[in-house]
């Protein structure tokens, strides 16, 4: 009785698929893994692979599950899994670039698991960096100077596009990265540097934090940028860092900042006037 | 003592000869069938492969290249950017004597140089169906990294011979080809409505150009090594990988990217350069950067993606093992964007103004305006407020770091020998409409060589003043790109010149022959975009014992005339036209055959010569034929009230024609009965994707309008109202 009964519920939904795979020609069926979090995700995966009479996909959110039907004389999977991944999602054939993931809604951010298994790009670098000071210092280590560099070059960058907002979050995270430098693991001459300047890098960073317009920040910037100059000059970077001079900011005074590229991008003057300036030394 | 002095000449000889160590190849050119769109095509293999096969070297050795040509025309191969003697170069009729049909050309140089190079044919278009091959040259003590060749090329299922036929007679199929994968290709009216930007187009028209292209042709598929996507899966997590990438295409430029992070650029056209490290870079045509980049990971492979530069499609190499880490495409151009942009660069009189920018060394692009990655979507630009000096330089716009020939930075000095100096201004000109190249409205077959002497120093000036970019190559010499770098100015051989730009290179003369200077998009120079240096008092080239005849030979290829045929076969008449032209000259017929005696039958043929650099003059003496049976007493009257003969005429007719704005063509002619016509004509105005639309009015109170609606490259729909005809409709058939 209980056999006959789940017959006579699944051949009303045998027919459904039938039906559905019938409006198809040659298809084939096959089920993918695709990352993804939420219900926006599904309508972004499904849209970017469905096309009318050729893939039908859908998407499972809680197994991550993906049944494809496809047309194997139009398209194949390799094809169809491409579209999701330009979308954002990895899959088990590719992965997503990083501008597309970054991309998605906050919602949307799905944990990277297989991304994570293959390393960012950028994290390699700064691995290697790694293993270049190791060397010289026998422990495993990070360069603590190399991550406070990266927050004054987002601030830095923040501040070429005028955006007082984000200057202010990166200006946070560089105080933040400052107090949290072990200085008893610099090496001697870091650490001489260091105790010069770390209190006014501090409190540069931390009235950037508090400005309300970016002329306040950038007036700041001058002194952060000339502190940074003095430990960069002993960070040991394996990037050259370029210190470079506007001579007009500041009531034609001038005003230094590092960058990690030669061409010139004006963090005090912004779009007005982006490429015043020149690279004054290149610290290797 | 004789015997010592003997025995010591004989090591001496075998240490010479130890280390000149010579390096024999043999080719074998054959016809093959390919099929990579999806279409069995004729193409060439050498050794039974396509790409050619990768010849290896090292600087000092001796190259012995037998070449067979096993095919039933003849053939060439080119070492492109080796210094070697006058008559190894490979241009046929112009160094080196044309390698037969069925017979067997032996190649012999020495190898002075090291780095990247390839070789390639120089006879008629063979290059673009498989005749190109990468050519590596090792350094004696070459510090060991892992390194992979990466050579480019372009597919089209068209035979090569059509697309350049179709190119001179201003066919738009490739565009409608291309608007399949990127809308708005065609830059129709339609597509300018929904865009918004109809003013620009009409303004575009206004000042006589036809729908813009960043390339002429549309490819079917883009290669890497032969194949749509390559890999390489040997490569390691940490591996520095060594990639020489060769522009073997025919008329494409690609934009290069890496999914696994920046392109190191440490060597340029096989000479190095000091390392600079970017986002992204574009390879011009037979263009050649050897870039190191990193392998990130162990467990993905990362994409390194080859774009057209009209973004169309695109082909990869996959480094590294594992799942697939892709490179994010880049997304579609902003067609009116630029074509807005072209407005304010282009004069009435066709000449471009580069609005006192000092445009050089692909600092300032203006085709950024319609990258959407630096100039943002569309509905962001209002609100971009950069000044105007920035507008268009492409790092100032944004993050990201795109190669330009500024940052490039030659290792050791490269000053000329202090020598007097040869300066010449190159104005690169060009006429879209009708697919004429050359370098001061002159092309190769009708300029003479340029004289130089060896011993002084040649400095070229060059303008583009044309609507395209080009690839500008020497043979058998590196020139310097003065580019800011002083004493460290980069060597090339091939310069990429944007519209509008200035770019000044110098070489000194130290060899003896001819050589060619040219563009090297395939069918620029095949229209006769180039010069011909040649070193005074050279001794002949034995390979070429006629001289003056091979010469002629060689201006055979832009002297072509290209044949273009149309007819409508309607229900109220056949009518159709036919051309045969070149650079300055057209045969033009046309004809209105209707199918009884009082629809009449009328012919009509124009033979001319455009004149002035935009072309926009026809001056021309024809035949005019004609008969129709007209009512009794029906007379018919022109607007200067002169009889018309329309019934039946025979005359000889001498008439000018001249493009007006929107691309309307005046014909005004005198036939000799005497009788004036004036006529206004405007034909393929892009009404949407497919649908063209053609109007004329003359003062014989004639008029014709027709629709025609693009079905494949050769049939359309077509109807039509004509005022002897009356209402047709039928097929039209073009070749």
């Amino acid at each position: 009785m209980k056999s006959l009964l789940n017959i006579l519920i699944s051949a009303p939904v045998l027919l459904f698929t039938m039906a559905c795979n019938a409006s198809m020609k040659n298809s084939k069926s096959v089920s993918v893994k695709i990352s993804g979090n939420c219900e926006m995700c599904e309508q972004t995966i499904e849209t970017a692979a469905n096309v009318k009479d050729e893939v039908s996909l859908d998407w499972n959110k809680d197994n991550k599950i993906a049944i494809v039907s496809y047309d194997s004389t139009k398209t194949n999977t390799n094809e169809i899994l491409k579209r999701v991944a330009l979308a954002g999602y990895d899959n088990e054939k590719f992965l997503a670039p990083d501008d597309a993931y970054q991309k998605l809604a906050a919602c949307c951010k799905y944990e990277r698991s297989t991304k994570k298994a293959t390393q960012e790009p950028g994290d390699a670098q700064t691995n290697n960096i790694e293993t270049k000071q190791d060397s010289v210092k026998q422990t495993v280590e990070v360069n603590q100077l190399i991550l406070v560099s990266n927050y004054y070059f987002d601030l830095k960058n923040a501040l070429i596009k005028a955006n007082t907002a984000s200057a202010a979050e990166k200006a946070k995270d560089l105080s933040q990265a400052l107090s949290s430098v072990k200085m008893e693991k610099l090496q001697d001459a870091q650490h001489i540097v260091w105790m010069k300047v770390y209190k006014s890098l501090i409190a540069a960073s931390e009235s950037i934090t508090k400005s309300k317009n970016v002329e306040a920040q950038r007036a700041q910037f001058i002194t952060l940028s000339e502190n940074m100059y003095g430990l960069m000059k002993v960070a040991q970077l394996e990037t050259p860092v370029y210190y470079q001079n506007c001579p007009m900011y500041n009531d034609g005074k001038g005003a230094n900042w590092l960058s990690l590229e030669n061409n010139v991008k004006n963090p005090y003057y912004g779009s007005q006037m982006l490429t015043c300036g020149k690279t004054i030394e290149t610290i290797k | 003592m004789l015997k010592i002095t003997i025995v010591s000449t004989l090591l001496f000889l075998s240490n010479v000869t130890l280390a000149q160590k010579k390096v024999r190849y043999d080719l074998f050119v054959r016809d093959t069938i390919v099929n990579y769109a999806g279409k069995e095509k004729h193409a060439y293999a050498v050794n039974g492969q396509i790409p050619m096969p990768e010849l290896h070297f090292n600087e000092g050795d001796t190259a012995e290249i037998y070449v067979h040509n096993e095919l039933n025309t003849e053939t060439s191969i080119h070492w492109h950017g080796l210094i070697l003697p006058n008559e190894q170069d490979g241009v046929p009729y112009l160094t080196t004597a044309p390698i037969k049909a069925h017979s067997t050309h032996l190649y012999y140089f020495p190898i002075v140089q090291n780095g990247t190079y390839w070789y390639h044919s120089h006879t008629k278009l063979q290059e673009q169906i498989g005749m190109y091959g990468a050519f590596i040259i090792h350094k004696r003590e070459e510090q060991k990294i892992a390194e992979y060749t990466m050579i480019l090329s372009d597919w089209t299922n068209m035979k090569p011979f059509e697309v350049h036929r179709r190119l001179h007679s201003a066919n738009d199929w490739s565009a409608i080809k291309k608007a399949e994968t990127q809308k708005g290709a065609v830059q129709s009216y339609s597509d300018a409505i929904a865009d918004g930007s109809l003013n620009i187009k009409l303004k575009n028209e206004w000042k006589r150009m036809l729908a813009m292209d960043v390339s002429d042709v549309y490819y079917d598929k883009f290669l890497t090594n032969g194949k749509e996507e390559d890999a390489a899966p040997q490569f390691k997590a940490g591996d520095k990988v060594r990639l020489r990438i060769i522009n073997g295409s025919s008329s494409t430029y690609f934009w290069l990217k890496y999914a696994g992070g920046k392109i190191e650029v440490v060597a340029s056209d096989g000479i190095d350069v000091e390392p600079v490290v970017v986002d992204r870079m574009i390879i011009a045509v037979a263009e050649i950067y050897d870039v190191i980049v990193t392998i990130p990971s162990d467990s993905a492979s990362f994409e390194f993606l080859a774009t057209s530069e009209d973004r169309i499609k695109s082909t990869s190499l996959w480094l590294g093992s594992g799942i697939k880490q892709l490179a994010s495409p880049l997304k579609p151009l902003k067609y009116f964007e630029g074509m807005s942009m072209m407005n304010d660069m282009i004069k009435m009189d066709g000449n471009l103004d580069d609005m006192g920018m000092n445009m050089s060394l692909q600092q300032m692009d203006m085709n950024v305006v319609m990258y959407p990655e630096i100039t943002g979507a569309k509905e962001d630009i209002k609100n971009n407020s950069s000044n105007a000096d920035n507008r268009y330089n492409s790092n100032a716009l944004s993050d990201i770091v795109t190669l330009n020939y500024s940052m490039l930075k030659s290792p050791v000095k490269t000053t000329l020998p202090n020598a007097p100096t040869q300066v010449l201004n190159f104005e690169l000109t060009g006429n879209m409409n009708r697919y004429v190249w050359s370098i001061n409205n002159k092309t190769v077959s009708e300029t003479d060589k340029i004289l130089i002497k060896k011993g002084e120093n040649i400095r070229i000036i060059l303008y583009n003043n044309s609507m395209m970019r080009h690839p500008m190559h020497l043979h058998g010499h590196f020139f310097r790109v003065v580019n800011g770098q002083g004493d460290y100015s980069p060597l090339k051989n091939v310069l990429d010149i944007m519209p509008m730009e200035t770019d000044t290179i110098e070489f000194a003369a130290t060899e003896s022959g001819d050589w060619f200077f040219h563009c090297h998009i395939l069918y620029h120079m095949m229209s006769g975009m180039g010069r011909i240096f040649s070193y005074e008092n050279s001794p002949p080239n034995t390979q070429l014992p006629d001289a003056k005849k091979a010469l002629q030979k060689l201006y055979k290829d832009d002297r072509e005339f290209h044949f273009m045929f149309q007819n409508d076969f309607a229900t109220n008449g056949n009518d159709g036209e036919l051309m045969f032209m070149n650079t300055r000259w057209n045969f033009q017929a046309e004809w209105r055959l209707g199918y009884h005696d009082m629809h009449g039958y009328e012919v009509e043929t124009h033979f001319g010569r455009y004149i002035g650099k935009m072309q926009w003059l026809f001056p021309y003496v024809g035949i005019d034929y004609r008969y129709r049976k007209m009512d009794m007493n029906e007379v018919e009257k022109n607007i200067f009230n002169q009889t018309n003969t329309k019934d039946k005429r025979q005359t000889i007719c001498i008439g000018i024609q001249y493009t007006l704005p929107m691309l309307i063509v005046a014909d005004a002619r005198l036939d000799s009965d005497g009788e004036f016509r004036l006529q206004f004509m405007r034909e393929d105005i892009p009404l949407s994707k497919r649908f063209r639309m053609n109007l004329m009015y003359n003062s014989d109170y004639e008029y014709m309008a027709s629709l025609k609606y693009i079905l494949t490259n050769k049939f359309s729909l077509s109807t039509h109202y004509d005022s002897d005809m009356g209402f047709g409709g039928g097929f039209t058939f073009s070749y």
